[in-house]
């Protein structure tokens, strides 16, 4: 281990350097990741505004939610949770590879986190094309008919607002996986520094952990 | 955690260059594999009807006991610095805040109002008897009273 973490040393992110202001490396890198800490709990209060709006809503119209959920499909959610959680164990390993110097290995998890995100996504657009062609849209363009109780649509005005910000940060969350998979193929990481990749790992491991919430919260209980 | 791991020492030695926490790849895998035996256990929960209220609570308790093992272990808070467990938990802590108090408010509105009708606030002498009322007042608090239930379910 200790000539694997030389020969990092010597050949591994030939451009990396400290920055003048941080003691050490060790500083540096502690001080971006309290950074990226520091944005995920923005990201979940900013989620917690729309999980806040659900449970006022499912207070309020309870019988309209628990109607209105039997139209999702779980097992479509249940396959979405596990593309989810498997490109989360990906996206791990590959920060285990990155920290380790295997270039190979980091580049062949990020491919493989990619292409579970898009997994989700490919699930996703079946779901709202179904939902699309049966009227089931938010507001104004509700056009389901059918329904027992009232307040059906707002059920569906929140799916598709949470789902859809979700769904916006798995986008952009495959944007940072790109990113950084061609800086790994490129040969910036290392042992010595491998920020970026853990940075968008944690990201992407916040949009698993809000959908885990989602998951049971809209198709499981409504 | 108990696990060798020879970079353990040289972690967080302000040495010249940063040397990774790497955690052993077994640990990966369990979380992962708890973390498929946990989406079936809530998937099949959801089959079972136990009443609305138990039924949610087991897929929060679920869907939380995900979250842990996420932020613990995929996230590495686990073998991190206790203050980015500090951070994140604060951000939960304060969530729970904003959602608990706005649902004191929102499921308890237009509850108080038939009481008001009855005897409406003396702002003069709060501790007024409610036979004491001018007859005027119950008429007066009934249209505010009605506006606000209306306006609690748009």
């Amino acid at each position: 281990m200790m000539s694997a973490s030389t020969e990092a040393h010597e050949k591994g992110s030939p451009d990396f350097v400290v920055a003048h202001h941080f003691d050490s490396a060790d500083t540096q890198f502690d001080a971006g990741r309290l950074g990226i800490w520091l944005f995920l709990v923005t990201e979940v209060l900013f989620f917690g505004g729309l999980f806040c709006a659900f449970f006022i809503y499912r207070n309020w119209y309870f019988d309209s939610f628990v109607e209105a959920h039997h139209h999702l499909d779980k097992q479509m959610g249940a396959l979405n949770t596990v593309f989810l959680i498997t490109s989360s164990l990906t996206m791990a390993l590959a920060v285990r590879a990155a920290q380790r110097t295997k270039r190979s290995e980091t580049v062949n998890m990020l491919f493989v986190t990619f292409l579970l995100a898009g997994c989700f996504l490919v699930v996703k657009y079946f779901e709202y094309t179904h939902k699309i062609h049966d009227g089931l849209l938010p507001g104004a363009m509700f056009s389901a008919q059918g329904f027992a109780t009232q307040h059906a649509g707002v059920f569906f005005a929140i799916y598709f607002v949470m789902t859809g910000i979700h769904g916006l940060h798995v986008v952009i969350g495959m944007g940072l996986i790109l990113w950084i998979l061609i800086r790994a193929h490129r040969g910036d990481f290392s042992s010595r520094y491998y920020a970026p990749v853990e940075g968008v790992g944690l990201y992407w491991h916040l949009v698993d952990l809000i959908w885990i919430y989602l998951f049971p919260l809209l198709y499981l209980v409504g | 955690m108990a696990h060798a791991d020879p970079h353990d020492h040289g972690h967080h030695s302000h040495g010249p260059d940063h040397v990774p926490h790497v955690t052993p790849l077994p640990i990966y895998l369990k979380t992962f594999a708890t973390l498929v035996v946990l989406t079936v256990i809530t998937v099949g929960a959801s089959y079972i009807n136990l009443g609305t209220s138990v039924n949610l609570a087991l897929a929060l308790i679920i869907a939380t006991t995900k979250a842990c093992v996420v932020a613990a272990f995929f996230m590495h808070l686990a073998s991190d610095h206790k203050f980015h467990t500090a951070v994140f938990a604060s951000s939960i802590v304060f969530l729970g805040i904003f959602v608990a108090f706005t649902m004191f408010d929102t499921s308890a509105r237009g509850q108080f109002d038939a009481q008001k009708k009855n005897r409406p606030a003396q702002m003069t002498d709060p501790f007024a008897k409610a036979t004491a009322a001018p007859s005027a007042a119950p008429a007066a608090a009934a249209a505010p009273a009605g506006a606000t239930k209306a306006g609690a379910k748009p």
